[in-house]
């Protein structure tokens, strides 16, 4: 074959949607200036971790990174899937930022994937694993996956620093997403939930329930929220509580946030000082959980914030149909996403407003990608 | 009212400058060039990261807190659930 062209890039921003969209673009990438000038230059254990992730569920994909770390080449494989395989995530970031791409991944493989992840369950700076089982993979339905072959397990928990939690993701195969039409995001009707504790009292789980429910008694009666009390090995290695909530609507929509404490341990590593958090007291985190899934509600839309770049690559992956999609206010990561989305699939969105109900809607023609290892039936 | 399309892809002078330019060197101080702007909205509200090309890699985005537990706050919302007052 002759010489490869790679596509340059730089920093470290978007390292995920890169590493993904490039490998369901076949473009290979070349990221350069990767935290250069920080205290810390390269990438972290998390990107690396990731880059792992990519190179056990894909074939032949080459990469190659420099000394430091600060810059990076990827040649994209063929995207195998498999069963029974196993990755620890790290202790960096959750297993909620591996979750995203690794989803649309696993839909575009050979075969189906069933991957055991080992690593942080809960933080507040990803999405919970509790947040993907409700809430992702239901979002997944609407673009034509299907719901046989497609589950999360908590098998145990685990918080910061030390983790310990272990989940069992399955994904399907497609052939190809269905193109949506999906703007209607209906009243809520109900509001689910649950909290969990690690190595901790199941009163804190308890107490931010109460106040919880205690900023949605105005609203709403039908509100349930779960305990998830672990102990021994399926409570990690770390102490630490939280809460993860979710409101479902009349048409069908998931809007979803959640929330994790964790007790820093005695010998902690210097690692991020600025994420040192200081613990919430078990009142403040229901009502602050509570709290943020309204202000989601308020925004409108037929998915929640965090949900925005996943939904617009579903949009972007389909068929070459028109999609059409409301959300509301565009989050910071919304935007990279569609710019991601332009650069490496040559797809643009027609965004507007709607200014009665201050959301925005936004369509777009997807790029048909196809799962080529499929037989079309 | 801000156009969107221009928020997101920048205005039509500058779309094509992050888009991709193979192993054309020359353009890499272009991209420079032109990142500040566009990078700068992006990094509202999560500035963790002191370089504009390395911002954090983080779906999740948190808002300013509004106080739910006031009454004025909640009546604000109580057409988006089920139990909203549907006779206006």
């Amino acid at each position: 074959m002759g010489k490869t062209t790679y596509k340059r890039l730089k920093g470290s921003q978007s390292f995920r949607q890169r590493l993904l969209l490039a490998t369901l673009s076949s473009t290979a990438v070349s990221i350069d200036d990767i935290r250069t000038d920080s205290t810390r230059p390269g990438l972290r254990p998390h990107e690396v971790s990731l880059v792992r992730l990519f190179e056990k569920i894909c074939d032949d994909c080459v990469v190659v990174f420099n000394d430091t770390g600060t810059r990076v080449t990827y040649k994209p494989g063929i995207i195998m899937g498999g069963r029974n395989l196993v990755h620890d995530c790290g202790l960096s970031r959750s297993i909620g930022y591996f979750l995203e791409p690794l989803i649309v991944l696993a839909l575009f493989a050979k075969k189906p994937l069933s991957i055991r992840l080992r690593g942080i369950t809960n933080d507040s700076k990803d999405p919970s694993v509790d947040t993907f089982r409700s809430t992702t993979l239901p979002m997944l339905k609407h673009f034509g996956v299907p719901t046989e072959g497609l589950e999360l397990k908590i098998e145990s928990r685990g918080v910061a620093p030390g983790g310990g939690g272990e989940i069992i993701l399955s994904i399907p195969t497609v052939q190809g997403l269905k193109a949506v039409t999906w703007i209607d995001e209906g009243m809520i009707k109900r509001i689910r939930g649950v909290t969990f504790s690690t190595r901790v009292s199941v009163q804190l789980e308890n107490t931010a329930i109460h106040s919880a429910r205690g900023i949605f008694n105005r609203l709403l009666p039908d509100v349930h929220i779960f305990t998830d009390h672990r102990t021994g090995p399926q409570a990690g290695k770390s102490p630490g509580y939280g809460m993860s909530l979710v409101a479902e609507t009349t048409s069908g929509c998931f809007i979803s946030t959640d929330t994790a404490v964790s007790y820093r341990g005695g010998n902690e590593e210097v690692e991020m000082e600025e994420e040192k958090t200081e613990i919430v007291p078990a009142e403040d985190l229901g009502e602050q959980t509570a709290s943020a899934l309204l202000g989601e509600i308020e925004q409108g839309g037929v998915v929640d914030s965090v949900h925005q770049g996943l939904l617009f690559l579903l949009c972007a992956a389909c068929p070459p149909d028109v999609s059409k999609v409301r959300v509301g206010k565009l989050s910071p990561y919304g935007i990279g996403t569609l710019r991601n989305i332009r650069d490496f699939l040559g797809v643009t969105f027609v965004i507007k407003p709607d200014p009665s109900t201050e959301t925005v809607i936004l369509k777009c023609v997807g790029c048909g990608l196809k799962n080529f290892s499929k037989k079309v039936s | 009212h801000r156009n969107l399309m221009q928020v997101v892809y920048g205005a039509p002078a500058t779309l094509s400058t992050s888009i991709n330019r193979g192993q054309e060197h020359d353009d890499s101080e272009e991209e420079e060039f032109f990142k500040p702007k566009q990078e700068g909205k992006k990094n509202v509200g999560e500035g963790t990261e002191a370089e504009d090309v390395n911002v954090e890699d983080c779906s999740k985005f948190v808002r300013s807190p509004k106080s739910w537990k006031e009454r004025d706050v909640v009546e604000s919302i109580r057409d988006r659930f089920v139990t909203g007052d549907w006779s206006k």
